[in-house]
């Protein structure tokens, strides 16, 4: 288990099983992963732990082995390392010397030899003088011993990094839940009716909680995501959210999140007041809490329901985010349910011609129930956006989380505001009033009054048929009546024609409300086109409501992250043991140098080895030997 | 005696710059932001004591950024309408001249390398060194540029893939150029350069196509004094990676009769990628660490198996490898080249792909 191979492999089966764990996103709802992979893939991939790789056991056995490995590998060559160090290699023989790569004679006229010894150690060599054969000198240099003690670091490194995360790994709780002390709640419910099994105490050694804070609320335990489930980890505190805060860049992006917050320990009742904010954390009793995101807390709002389809008033709701409101419509049971409040929303759509990122205001998400369970989900936005130099108001549905928004857009009045187009879809629902304006367009169209009554008549027709069902029932009709290569000349006339009614009828309702400032364009006609398309559409939408946001009170959620990690000190000690080490493996350069003078001989013979020959190390030979050269001829 | 006054003299300037910003910007920092102006005195003057030309190549960065800002007169508008600013010394022109001069450097070299002789080599490394004053004084001014956009908008240029990849060309140039120096041979030029330019060419799509010059503001997770640590080491790691894979592209050129002709022998080679992977690798380790510090104090947590991480990972596992087989196998020759070139795809992937493909925390250059 100690050689370099079985080391090796382990490593890759680490590097491809990280890999996985990339390419595949972790940590996702199940539900989502069986719509991606089919339910097969699904429970294969459940059953290789795939979704949660880096907790998986078998993931943290090859961390375990790996450990193990180095371990055995570190302890077996530790002591012949430290020999390596210690020992000189003084029982050297000459003609093996003489065999090295890097040896060479230097002519000298007296030996001068500690001298010479003292420029070695000048040289930051260490030095010892031995006699051989009796009355031969040998000097034996040596440097660069702390490379080799760079072996020892970067290996006790990675073992005590990798015990370092194995505290903070969830080992303990796995054991726990593998004998049956715990469990993983699979259920949401209420922090109250949830079993002693799925707690974790505060004793608990490390952890990493989430905790959604209500503005206003307080709370004393954390929820750990773990699998598809959740457990609770108790704290030794309780946190207060006084106030949380948003700051926002001038052209609209976030700029800071902070929490003001209130910690009670739970023992001895002390009380602690601090912000925190994005990489400004706080430490109390052992436990980091993080600003990490924040939602929505059950925001109010007021809201008004617009039926798109019946001129009478607007319903008046009251709704708060995270909870239902049920309406009877047409003896149907509709469960409202309201999911998100967002104050700000940045989008690139931008005025006019500048695109750049804008804040388009305050926007809610909803989904409409029906009794068989079927939802719709919405978005609306509280202000019209500038779309194409016009103002909409625009409310997006879709019938799966997985499509994207469809917008329904209802053109703003030329007060940018809703009432416009409620004026104008009462109009074209009001019988009276479009025979009015049939007849009097069709007296323009012929003077013969036969011929201006049937036409008043189609005109009707065709009229109720866009009002009943929008463009899409006047497609339908025309694909039914009149035959194919008239189509489009028709459809042509009937949109003139529609257009034409519609526009008479806000140019009477003008006439009639002469105080009236909701149609003051330049050209109304713009505006009735967009209010005839918006309310085409709306047969797509799905719901015969707009719902208006009249105004609402914003409560925010903080999310915060409670975290204890006693490895954190382990690893960033081992981290510091891992720079020194490699530094030294690289940087340091090991060598030797023996010095053989024979007695009475005007020569001396050096030879130089290393356990790394390179050229670094043949520029270090050339360096030292002209340095020693250089000591002889002075 | 005489290159020893040149020395102090510059450390001397370095110094003097570092004590006018803490005088007049003391105010706006923290005592982190405070070590770190020192530390960067220190380095850079050791730098400049060590490498001569680094000096000039300094000095001319530093001036062409203070004319810069001399010429804004603390107003973003003057970009448009002052003719210096417009065409040379804005950030976006200052780096659009960078990404003229590395082509054109490239060009160079492969004629200096079957022409050699010696006036185009040093015409290209003039090139180089350029491109390099053009690529930092443009990040020095765009870090300028930010503070103009508004005042809690101003922050370091490393913070999006636009600013990376002007600094992954500065770093890799610089290294190269350390190298060409050190090894007396202008012969690798022509490969360095591609790698080089392939940065420069993703840089121009990136800003052509999807705008990306555009000066943002910080999200959050980035404001913190970290980042001007973190980046810049781990851009040191991918960069000395990346002119370590070229220059074993030359290694494995030698083999062949034709290329012998006009390469360095394979020994000069060899030791240089040993070298570059071996103080790539110091960085890309200390960046790492630095990154698990940062994340501790950001995300809760020292490592959260985030893609970025895991990839950082598994590069910094494959040079392990690689030095591993290197120094205690005494392993040589065309196997660790070929792997010095796959480990610039994994760095690739994990500098870049990571940020195309994947989702996580470090999302902050998505196209």
């Amino acid at each position: 288990m100690s050689s370099m191979r079985f080391a090796i492999s382990m490593l890759s089966v680490v590097g491809l099983a990280s890999i996985i764990g990339t390419v595949l996103q972790q940590n996702q709802p199940y539900e989502s992963y069986i719509i991606n992979f089919g339910q097969f893939w699904f429970e294969l991939f459940e059953m290789l732990s795939l979704y949660n790789v880096y907790q998986a056991t078998w993931f943290l056995l090859i961390l375990f082995f790996l450990v193990a490995s180095t371990s055995l590998c570190v302890s077996r060559n530790t002591p012949q390392v430290i020999k390596d160090i210690r020992r000189f290699q003084e029982n050297i023989r000459e003609e093996s010397l003489k065999r090295n790569k890097y040896v060479s004679e230097i002519s000298i006229k007296n030996f001068k030899k500690s001298d010479l010894v003292s420029l070695l150690k000048d040289m930051q060599f260490k030095v010892r003088e031995k006699k051989i054969n009796g009355e031969d000198d040998l000097i034996v240099a040596k440097k660069g011993d702390f490379q080799k003690l760079g072996y020892i670091f970067t290996h006790m490194a990675i073992i005590i990094i990798s015990v370092g995360g194995l505290m903070d790994g969830n080992l303990v709780f796995k054991f726990k839940e593998a004998v049956g002390i715990k469990k993983i709640e699979m259920v949401d419910k209420p922090i109250s009716e949830i079993a002693k099994k799925s707690w974790l105490e505060t004793s608990n050694f490390s952890y990493r909680a989430n905790m959604l804070l209500v503005e206003g609320e307080s709370q004393d335990v954390g929820v750990i995501p773990v699998k598809d489930g959740y457990l609770i980890q108790d704290l030794p505190f309780s946190v207060a959210l006084k106030d949380f805060k948003i700051e926002h860049y001038a052209s609209g992006q976030p700029k800071s999140f902070e929490s003001d917050l209130i910690v009670k320990n739970k023992k001895n009742g002390k009380v602690l007041n601090k912000k925190i904010s994005v990489n400004k954390p706080l430490t109390v009793d052992g436990v980091t809490i993080y600003q990490s995101d924040f939602q929505d807390g059950g925001s109010k709002l007021n809201l008004n329901l617009i039926d798109l389809y019946s001129a009478e008033k607007p319903l008046a709701m009251k709704a708060a985010v995270f909870k239902h409101n049920i309406l009877i419509v047409d003896e149907q049971k509709l469960n409202f349910e309201f999911e998100d409040f967002r104050l700000f929303n940045i989008l690139d759509i931008g005025l006019e011609e500048s695109k750049k990122p804008t804040n388009v205001g305050p926007n809610f998400r909803h989904k409409i129930r029906d009794v068989t369970g079927q939802a719709r989900e919405y978005e609306t936005y509280q202000h019209p956006m500038v779309i194409d130099g016009r103002y909409f108001f625009m409310s997006g549905m879709r019938n799966t989380p997985q499509e994207d928004y469809r917008y329904l857009r209802i053109p703003a009045d030329a007060e940018r505001s809703l009432e416009g187009f409620m004026v104008f879809k009462n109009l074209i629902r009001d019988r009276k009033k479009v025979t009015k304006a049939t007849v009097e367009i069709a007296r323009k169209s012929s003077e013969i009054k036969e011929v201006s009554r049937n036409l008043a008549n189609n005109f009707q027709a065709i009229f109720d048929n866009f009002v009943s069902g929008g463009y899409n029932n006047i497609a339908l009709n025309i694909d039914e009546n009149v035959p194919d290569e008239k189509q489009e000349q028709v459809a042509g006339t009937y949109l003139k024609i529609i257009h034409l009614i519609a526009d008479r009828l806000i140019v009477d309702f003008q006439n009639n409300n002469s105080t009236s400032t909701l149609f003051n364009f330049d050209d109304v006609s713009v505006f009735t086109q967009d209010a005839l398309n918006g309310y085409s559409d709306s047969f797509f939408y799905g719901s015969n409501f707009w719902i208006e946001l009249k105004d609402f009170e914003h409560i925010q959620a903080s999310g915060l992250q409670l975290t204890k990690s006693p490895g954190q000190f382990w690893v960033y000690l081992g981290s510091i043991m891992l720079v020194l080490g490699i530094f030294c493996m690289i940087y340091i350069q090991e060598a030797r140098l023996w010095i053989v003078r024979k007695k009475g001989s005007k020569k001396v013979i050096l030879a130089f080895a290393s356990n790394r020959e390179h050229l670094e190390f043949e520029k270090f030979v050339l360096d030292t030997k002209a340095k020693i050269k250089k000591f002889y001829l002075n | 005696m005489k290159k020893e006054m040149y020395d102090y003299g510059f450390a001397l300037l370095l110094t003097l710059v570092g004590l006018y910003a803490l005088t007049n910007f003391y105010s706006y920092m923290d005592q982190y932001e405070v070590a770190i102006l020192v530390g960067s005195v220190a380095g850079f003057s050791y730098m400049g004591i060590q490498w001569n030309r680094f000096k000039y190549f300094f000095i001319a960065s530093f001036t062409l950024a203070f004319l810069s800002i001399f010429l804004y007169q603390g107003d973003l508008g003057q970009s448009e309408s002052n003719f210096f600013l417009k065409y040379i010394l804005s950030s976006q022109s200052a780096i659009m001249w960078m990404t003229a001069l590395f082509p054109l450097a490239l060009l160079i070299y492969w004629f200096y390398l079957f022409v050699k002789q010696e006036f185009y080599g040093s015409l290209a490394t003039f090139m180089v060194w350029a491109a390099s004053i053009f690529a930092t004084a443009g990040l020095l001014i765009r870090w300028f540029e930010s503070y103009l956009v508004d005042l809690d908008v101003g922050h370091i240029p490393v913070s999006n893939l636009y600013e990376v990849f002007v600094l992954f060309c500065l770093i890799a140039s610089l290294i190269y150029l350390f190298y060409e120096e050190k090894l007396q041979t202008k012969k690798l030029g022509p490969f360095v350069l591609i790698v080089i330019n392939a940065a420069v060419g993703f840089l121009l799509w990136y800003t052509l196509a999807k705008n990306a010059d555009v000066i943002q503001p910080l999200v959050p997770a980035l404001q913190s004094y970290w980042m001007k640590i973190h980046v810049p080491a781990n851009f040191i790691g991918y960069g000395a990676f990346a002119v370590a894979a070229m220059v074993s592209v030359a290694y494995l050129l030698t083999g062949n009769g034709f290329w012998n002709r006009y390469l360095p022998p394979k020994e000069i080679l060899d030791e240089m990628t040993y070298r570059l992977i071996a103080i790539g690798f110091i960085f890309f380790t200390i960046a790492t660490i630095l990154g698990a510090v940062w994340a501790a104090e950001a995300w809760g947590g020292y490592w959260s198996w985030d893609p970025k991480e895991t990839w950082a990972l598994i590069v910094w596992l494959n040079y392990a490898a690689w030095l591993h087989l290197r120094l205690i196998k005494g392993l040589r020759g065309d196997i660790l080249a070929w792997w010095s070139i796959g480990g610039l795809l994994i760095t690739t992937f994990c500098f870049l792909g990571v940020n195309l493909f994947l989702s996580g925390l470090h999302s902050y250059g998505e196209l």
